[in-house]
């Protein structure tokens, strides 16, 4: 492959239509497979974690006393007994958050709903036994205790979601419809293609690759659409462009398609990977943030496969796929003109 | 335009960018007030999510719920007399002990259950940028909701702002644990009034729905009577004595929204003014409510239990985690000011002021607007940021290619711009319309996105063309505009 200034040459992506196709086809059937069967015997058409899924929890309800006489904060205490704990019982949670109350704090781990009851309870067991015998060390009364909970999740959000599947929609009708006027017809469907191509390629890699997602998944489909839109007006911007000059008007459409897309694909590929980059960068300080990078895994999971599925779907897929479109077109066109001519 | 007119707009420029990057960035404590009063920089004012400040929770306990440390403190205390009757009434669920005869009662289970799917409607309604609700051990809601503090206020150097975020999250945790129905009544105390409308009537079938109203600043419960509702309701008000008001409740709840006795009703929609939280709150309420969504437990009402407390937990992705997010911005704009400076010399200079101009503008609109922003929303910001350098570079390497035809960099300019005038307009008003339907559409975080999306299209189309005129005017000075711009000049054969 010989790179130019813009972009590249000699890259025949029309040629690869067929090839592309299935291999979209096969990964959005798999994946869209894999989801419809988890739907029935596991835990949803995606991995839900956070905001939607159903988890067990330690709770810590403490008091703000000097726990071992150190000096130390109570949290830090509580926290080093129960992570003996759960170390000992081998459990190990997912999160961690902290709060304060009236009369000291409050502590919850969150497990994954998967996580051995008996364990937690004997962990739990433990870190009251531990509690009590600082409490007593201390002289004082236990009003510290340690309880195992099993948290059923209400899915609320699916008023975001289908609000979030609503806009997509509308979205993807907006871009139909502007570039229908703007450019031409076969553009504005191959346009509407890319965005279903690219909407269904990434909801079918987040179900096929069962990593925990949460609400970022409705984020990341709204953003892969507007990176499909972003894509696409530069393709056809420049397809739009060489229509008009003469070297172009020469060429077939594929070689038109060819050409143009070489000409925008770096750019395709450059700004999803930019934004990719950002994810990274994200994951890794999000990561010493939070000193756990499974945390954040699940946004900075979406918005790779969100920009991996752009740069695809933007810059290959649908260059090799215009052509046929715009065949089509020229065909119909040509039909329409003959009908006239022989009135 | 003359060496002087270009270093004037220039000077003023990069010192108006300065002082409000100054503003924008940098918090202290006010010289002279010995250290009472903070300044608080414009970054650490701006409106931040659960994921980035942490969330706050409340945990419902139906009546004959009560939890650990309440069992405990009286079972555990061998000189409290109720001791004999805890260990007799009570008996251990995971977490939580439940009376004996509720543990064993399925019916109590899923009342607890559906007054969570109700609770969890209303919160839906309330449009947070993430939310949860869950039901603990069975028998026990616990609300989930964002703090929307802003840096300052999660870090504890805005008590005011602290206290009036955690005051309206307590309010919706008020609000939407109530249970009962709907009911007017006579008395703003409970205890000594009567209800004015007939047993035999549904007071709140009176209604087609409860919505929020806004209009021009005010805002306002609108509740929309049903044409028999507005015949009854008129002829109970009317029959009122002026010195009498008739109370809307819901349960044993007084909302303050209050009829005047002896005064018909004007229209089937009735208006009552309220700030807007609690407007909008009272319209999810009544509307929940009256569409039959009545919790049918009450929530921690029992003597036995401490109370509601409303607990502010630690962020998920770390204390920190609004920094790290805002490193990872500062990254992304340092690459969009290095990468054009390499490659364009002192014309990636000019970008580089028009991107720190993009940087200073979402910060300020983040801020007045007082838009949430989470994780997502920064991706958004610097989709915003990736979409103005990305046109910027187009547009210089238009020019570029100008320029090897051996043209003068004013014409290169000129025709660069105007071939791409069409890609860079169509590319905006296409994402204008994009970030316009996702903002209005969707709630709660994507909204929000959408929101920034809409202001960073808009900052991005108006830097672009910024951008040409900064470009002229710093440039305007320079003797060889191919080496300001990194261009190589061609040398054409009739020259040589």
């Amino acid at each position: 492959m010989k790179s130019n200034k813009m972009g590249f040459e000699n890259l025949k992506l029309s040629s690869k239509m067929h090839l592309l196709i299935i291999i979209s086809s096969v990964v959005i059937a798999i994946g869209l497979s894999v989801g419809i069967i988890c739907q029935f015997v596991a835990n949803g058409f995606f991995n839900y974690n956070d905001d939607y899924a159903n988890y067990k929890s330690v709770t810590v309800d403490y008091e703000d006393i000097d726990f071992s006489g150190s000096g130390k904060e109570p949290r830090e205490v509580i926290d080093e007994i129960c992570a003996k704990s759960f170390e000992k019982n081998g459990v190990s949670y997912y999160l961690l958050t902290q709060g304060n109350t009236t009369t000291g704090g409050k502590i919850v781990y969150k497990f994954a709903y998967s996580a051995d009851s008996k364990n937690i309870d004997a962990a739990v067991a433990e870190i009251n036994a531990e509690i009590e015998r600082e409490v007593e060390g201390a002289g004082g009364i236990q009003f510290s205790y340690a309880s195992s909970h099993v948290n059923d999740a209400i899915l609320g959000n699916g008023l975001s979601l289908s609000r979030a599947a609503i806009a997509v929609a509308t979205v993807i009708a907006v871009h139909f419809i502007y570039f229908a006027i703007r450019y031409r017809l076969t553009m504005a469907l191959a346009a509407v293609l890319a965005d279903v191509h690219n909407l269904a390629l990434y909801i079918a890699l987040v179900a096929l690759c069962r990593i925990p997602v949460g609400s970022a998944i409705a984020t990341f489909a709204v953003l892969t659409v507007l990176f499909t839109v972003i894509g696409t007006c530069f393709t056809f911007e420049r397809m739009r462009k060489n229509l008009k000059s003469d070297e172009y008007k020469k060429l077939s459409a594929f070689e038109l398609s060819d050409r143009s897309a070489n000409e925008t694909l770096l750019i395709n590929v450059t700004m999803p990977a930019c934004l990719a980059a950002l994810s990274l960068i994200l994951f890794v300080v999000l990561s010493i943030s939070s000193l756990s990078p499974f945390v954040i895994l699940a946004p900075v999971f979406c918005s790779l496969i969100a920009f991996i599925v752009c740069a695809y779907g933007t810059a290959i897929f649908v260059p090799s796929v215009y052509p046929r479109f715009k065949q089509i077109g020229d065909n119909v066109k040509a039909k329409s003109k003959a009908k006239t001519l022989q009135k | 335009m003359g060496k002087v007119k270009s270093a004037i707009i220039t000077s003023l420029l990069v010192a108006a960018l300065l002082v409000l990057a100054l503003f924008a960035t940098i918090s202290c404590n006010v010289p002279g007030t010995n250290n009472v009063k903070r300044y608080n920089s414009f970054l650490s004012g701006i409106h931040l999510g659960s994921d980035l400040t942490g969330e706050a929770y409340a945990l419902l306990y139906p009546k004959g719920v009560i939890s650990v440390t309440d069992y405990y403190l009286v079972v555990n205390d061998d000189d409290n007399e109720n001791k004999g009757d805890y260990i007799d009434k009570y008996v251990s669920r995971n977490g939580v002990f439940v009376e004996k005869d509720k543990a064993e009662d399925e019916e109590f289970a899923k009342s607890v259950l559906s007054d969570a799917k109700i609770i969890s409607d209303r919160l839906n309604q309330k449009g947070y940028a993430g939310y949860s609700v869950t039901v603990e051990d069975g028998f026990v809601i616990k609300m989930t909701m964002p703090t929307n503090f802003t840096w300052a206020a999660f870090r504890e150097h805005d008590a005011a702002s602290r206290s009036e975020e955690l005051n309206r999250i307590s309010n919706v945790v008020q609000l939407f644990m109530m249970d009962g129905t709907v009911s007017l009544r006579d008395n703003a105390e409970y205890e000594s009034s009567k209800s004015l409308i007939s047993i035999r009537e549904d007071f709140a079938s009176f209604f087609t729905g409860v919505r929020y109203y806004a209009m021009g600043g005010n805002t306002a419960v609108q509740l929309d009577l049903t044409d028999d509702g507005f015949t009854k309701l008129n002829s109970v008000v009317t029959a009122l004595e002026s010195s009498t008001n008739a109370y809307i409740y819901v349960g044993e709840n007084n909302l303050g929204l209050q009829l005047k006795g002896g005064t018909a009703l004007e229209s089937k929609t009735l208006y009552f003014s309220a700030t807007e939280n609690n407007a909008q709150n009272f319209a999810i309420l009544l509307d929940s409510v009256v569409n039959d969504n009545v919790l049918v437990n009450s929530y921690n009402d029992d003597t036995a239990n401490s109370g509601t407390e409303l607990i502010v937990a630690t962020p998920a992705y770390g204390e920190y985690a609004a920094v790290c997010v805002l490193v990872a911005l500062i990254l992304v704009l340092l690459a969009a000011i290095i990468y054009p400076i390499i490659k364009y010399k002192k014309l990636g200079l000019v970008n580089a002021l028009i991107a720190i101009t993009y940087s200073l503008v979402m910060i300020v609109s983040l801020l007045l607007l007082e838009i949430q922003l989470t994780v997502g929303g920064a991706v958004f910001v610097a989709l915003g940021l990736a979409l103005l350098t990305f046109t910027n570079v187009r547009v210089f390497e238009s020019v570029r290619t100008e320029t090897m035809t051996g043209r003068t960099i004013q014409a290169s300019v000129k025709d660069g711009y105007k071939k791409r005038i069409f890609e860079v307009l169509d590319l905006h008003v296409i994402l204008l319309i994009a970030s316009i339907i996702v903002a209005l559409v969707c709630v709660g975080e994507l909204a929000a996105c959408g929101f920034i999306f809409f202001i960073a299209t808009i900052a991005s189309y108006v830097l672009h063309w910024f951008t040409r005129f900064m470009w002229f005017v710093i440039s305007s000075p320079v003797k060889d505009k191919f080496k300001f711009c990194g261009f190589a000049r061609e040398v054409l054969d009739d020259e040589v």
